[in-house]
């Protein structure tokens, strides 16, 4: 029995080395979570649209953009159009050139008849496959943000609660007055291998996400031992693996959500 | 100069204050039957929806009461005009799929 579980807890050890549980390399900080965006653009000669989800999470909640501004959960599925953006809506909510962030306007992000000189606002977005300066290198803006686990990415969690960032949650004009949430207690998910326990933090995620991200479309019952799956539907994308390994902290982390040592 | 004639020329200038004043004045206000319906669906779509956060702490009845609004309230989202119609459906769809299932899983209790 010894031996079996040291040779669970080595393979353990060599997949995490190897590029982890989910079998995929270890991530590269500054394209994990990127989104590139073909839709419509390069039928119009521009280039695809480069989405770096690190610098979007910095400054907004999931929740803000998946249910407010009503961008879809997978990649490419908005459809996301220029007249659109040019409206107010998708981009548009935010990138319309009158919105303040901080102390500066935030650009606005498509327009009818782009003279040539507006070619450098349209490359701020459309970056794919040229070379585009942009405001923000994921470098310098994560450098003093805390890190955690493989690949030594950004630890949002951490980088909210020491107050490195503050996601806005609201949007005027778009957003709807909420009360706030009640927080839903947190539970722990039976391991039916040899890994430990997951204790789920309803707090940590509804904070971010709200319910209607989850809930029904990507966990459809919340009674529990009702749904049952596995870590090879979570690495094949489903469930937890909707965001985790896309945008939020990637599989390899298995002690981030096994927090307790493997049983033996 | 005749009556007839002076009563004719109060009549074209009237006719022109009338026809300037159609011209000048905003267009909205001769749509206020759709501006105040827009304003009626966003009133209910904001009522309804600003409500999902505490889905779980609604009774059965309180559920199935919001699941008939969101749908009563679909029919008039899809009248509106794109890219509005598209965006207002797909968050209106959450709400509801959100209460719904909330109403399963009180129901299943």
């Amino acid at each position: 029995m010894g031996l079996l579980v040291l040779f669970m807890v080595g393979f353990c050890f060599i997949l995490a080395f190897v590029g982890g549980a989910s079998g995929k390399p270890l991530p590269i900080p500054h394209e994990y979570g990127r989104v590139i965006i073909r839709n419509f653009s390069e039928q119009e000669g521009l280039g695809a649209v480069r989405f770096d989800h690190w610098l979007h999470r910095a400054f907004y909640t999931c929740r803000l953009c998946h249910v407010d501004i009503g961008f879809a959960m997978e990649a490419n599925a908005t459809k996301i159009k220029a007249d659109t953006n040019m409206k107010g809506f998708h981009c548009g909510s935010c990138h319309n050139g009158t919105r303040v962030h901080g102390s500066k306007k935030v650009f606005a992000a498509c327009s009818l008849g782009a003279t040539l000189g507006e070619d450098t606002r349209c490359s701020r977005c459309h970056s794919v496959g040229k070379k585009v300066r942009k405001e923000y290198e994921y470098a310098s803006f994560t450098e003093k943000l805390p890190r955690k686990g493989v690949g030594s990415l950004v630890d949002w969690e951490d980088a909210e609660a020491r107050g490195f960032i503050q996601p806005v949650d609201f949007l005027s004009g778009v957003s709807i007055e909420r009360p706030p949430l009640t927080v839903q207690k947190d539970f722990s998910i039976a391991s039916r291998g040899w890994m430990s326990a997951i204790i789920f933090s309803h707090k940590k995620h509804a904070l971010w996400n709200g319910c209607e991200v989850c809930h029904p479309d990507i966990f459809p019952s919340v009674k529990k031992g009702t749904l049952k799956y596995s870590m090879f539907q979570i690495c094949d994308g489903q469930y937890c693996g909707v965001c985790h390994d896309h945008v939020a902290f990637p599989l390899n982390d298995c002690q981030r959500c096994h927090t307790n040592p493997v049983r033996r | 100069m005749p009556y007839k004639t002076r009563s004719a020329i109060g009549k074209i200038f009237l006719l022109c204050w009338f026809l300037t004043a159609i011209l000048v004045a905003p267009k909205e206000s001769f749509y206020c039957g759709s501006a105040y319906s827009q304003e009626d669906w966003r009133k209910e779509f904001d009522e309804i929806c600003s409500k999902t956060e505490n889905a779980m702490e609604f009774s059965v009845e309180e559920l199935r009461s919001l699941v008939n609004r969101c749908d009563a309230l679909k029919s008039r989202v899809e009248k509106l005009d794109e890219p509005q119609r598209k965006i207002t459906l797909r968050r209106l769809q959450m709400c509801r799929d959100l209460y719904a299932f909330a109403f399963e899983m009180k129901e299943k209790k």
